[in-house]
């Protein structure tokens, strides 16, 4: 098989949300000698930002997408085993991700974290369920360059006001860009509580990140 | 008319003397809770409590309706799940979730304890509805909730097992979405027996913004509707977020009242689902009622109508921040119709 094939099948399998045959292809492609980078970034990237544009439109659902999430880092974690350490690459930037304490779940931010990942980001993933001084800590302890919160209810999106104050008052905010997205959150309550941007998305979080570290 | 009256009116497809107003979903904020002195965290678990901030819909603002619980961890709780309470940040009290790790696995065999209606909280939640229910008697309809199958199945396996399993291996949710039906309309029994006049069921994880429209169609609409047959009084089905894709089958189920979420369009629900149905819903929680002011709660409540909402309500649980004259704007609109 050439390489441009793998990286159509890894692609399709990525939208497929099929984890077996993407880490069947990982091995067999290395076992080939091509370019680790070149299959994460031509082919299991595709994969994603289709299957997010047919997310987007209302044609694949959330289950999906968790699944080919999972797949991606699966067939990445392989695929990066194969560099050289040195190859790794430099970082874009280093994100500081959590939801909010009091949330339900995290699903939407598990895909977030395994797409900045892939496109390049350094992530502290602090799970569900953060309080407010944990992310703060963490901002400082790993010298973050952004720091984003998900809420989904109500009750928790003031706690990304909270965060923001808390960001100010240890003196971090300055120098950090803040991100904020989640079911209950609006572009409006971003720019109310004095975020750096607000994202309705996975891929539009990435998207603006980008123009940022770019 | 009474607010009971003008409910049943509604219900029953009779003219009510004005549009009635009241949400399906939790309606107390922090603003009732220091009007009536009934608190959170005590108003999650002690019946007289919880019941003295229910009738604060009714007697503060003036709303249609009573409603209990303010949560939806009571027949989790009760099947023993892991329950984390509702701390906010801020020291703010919110309300209780599921907490991990979940109880079961997706492959394990669940169990449905025979005591069930008398563990956990739900003895002071029926004790709530009764008290509540002396109080109103027949001038104001009691509300009382319970959860539907998909969503009590999450809170058993956790919602990430669950939402896989859908793409995966749909088949073996049958028996957790079967021990989630029987638990609710268990609770839903009893809840009549102790005077609920409505039976409003919250199905958040049945929402097409998390599962695919086709997995509410082929495994979740057997056991809601399962559930509203055995129920005896009026129902109301509340599921979050856009619906217009699984609305046809929401109808399907019998529930009597469709509570829907402000990002849901009422005009092609009711061309989907005919005149029988009757359309709750109208204002928008996380942003209108709560962040903004009178004005753009009007505007968006007119539309609501306008495009055939028949019962005027927030699109969900009220954020407990949010402000008396927001919802009492609310209301006055519901007024002018």
């Amino acid at each position: 098989m050439d390489k441009a094939q793998y990286m159509k099948m890894a692609a399709q399998y990525i939208v497929d949300a099929d984890e077996d045959e993407i880490e069947k292809l990982a091995h067999a492609y290395l076992d080939e000698g091509f370019d680790p980078v070149e299959m994460i970034e031509q082919g299991l990237s595709e994969g994603i930002r289709r299957l997010g544009d047919l997310f987007d439109r209302g044609e694949v659902f959330l289950p999906q997408l968790i699944i080919a999430s999972e797949a991606m880092t699966k067939g990445v974690n392989i695929l990066e085993q194969a560099l050289p350490k040195d190859q790794i690459g430099k970082k874009r930037a280093r994100v500081v991700l959590g939801t909010i304490e009091g949330d339900v779940h995290d699903i939407g931010k598990g895909i977030l974290v395994t797409m900045l990942r892939v496109y390049g980001f350094e992530v502290i993933d602090l799970g569900r369920d953060v309080p407010i001084a944990t992310f703060v800590e963490k901002a400082k302890e790993h010298k973050a360059d952004v720091v984003g919160s998900s809420a989904l209810m109500t009750t928790t999106m003031v706690g990304q006001k909270a965060l923001e104050k808390a960001l100010k008052d240890a003196g971090l905010r300055e120098n950090l860009t803040t991100m904020v997205g989640g079911a209950a959150t609006t572009a409006r309550w971003g720019a109310k509580i004095g975020a750096t941007f607000w994202a309705e998305t996975a891929g539009d979080t990435v998207i603006k990140l980008k123009e940022i570290f770019s | 008319m009474n607010s009971k009256q003008r409910v049943m009116a509604a219900i029953n497809h009779q003219e009510p003397d004005r549009m009635p107003c009241f949400g399906a979903n939790c309606m107390a904020t922090y603003e009732q809770m220091e009007k009536v002195q009934a608190f959170w965290p005590k108003g999650h678990e002690d019946g007289e409590t919880m019941a003295r901030l229910a009738l604060a819909s009714y007697t503060i603002l003036g709303f249609d309706a009573v409603r209990v619980p303010f949560c939806q961890t009571f027949e989790a709780r009760a099947l023993g799940v892991k329950i984390k309470p509702g701390k906010l940040p801020g020291n703010m009290e919110g309300i209780p979730g599921i907490d991990h790790p979940p109880l079961y696995k997706l492959d394990d065999t669940p169990v449905f304890p025979s005591d069930f209606l008398s563990l956990g909280h739900i003895p002071e939640l029926l004790k709530a509805v009764s008290i509540v229910k002396k109080e109103v008697g027949d001038e104001v309809p009691v509300i009382a909730g319970i959860i539907g199958p998909f969503t009590l199945a999450g809170s058993l396996i956790d919602t990430v097992p669950l939402l896989k399993a859908t793409f995966k291996a749909p088949d073996k949710l049958r028996p957790w979405l079967k021990l989630g039906e029987k638990a609710g309309t268990a609770l839903a029994k009893a809840l009549i027996d102790a005077g609920a006049d409505i039976i409003c069921c919250e199905d958040m994880t049945a929402s097409p913004e998390l599962i695919a429209p086709k997995t509410y169609k082929e495994l979740e609409l057997e056991f809601q509707t399962r559930q509203f047959d055995a129920i005896s009084v009026p129902t109301i089905l509340h599921i979050c977020g856009k619906v217009d894709s699984i609305a046809e089958w929401m109808a399907q189920t019998g529930a009597n009242i469709i509570s829907l979420d402000t990002k849901s369009n009422p005009r092609d629900i009711r061309e989907k689902c005919g005149p029988d149905l009757i359309l709750l819903g109208g204002v928008d929680v996380a942003t209108t009622l709560f962040l903004h002011g009178p004005e753009e709660i009007k505007q968006e409540a007119e539309k609501s109508i306008a495009d055939g909402i028949q019962i005027l309500a927030p699109g969900c649980a009220v954020g407990p921040g949010t402000p008396t004259e927001n919802l009492l704007t609310m209301l006055q609109v519901a007024m002018e119709h």
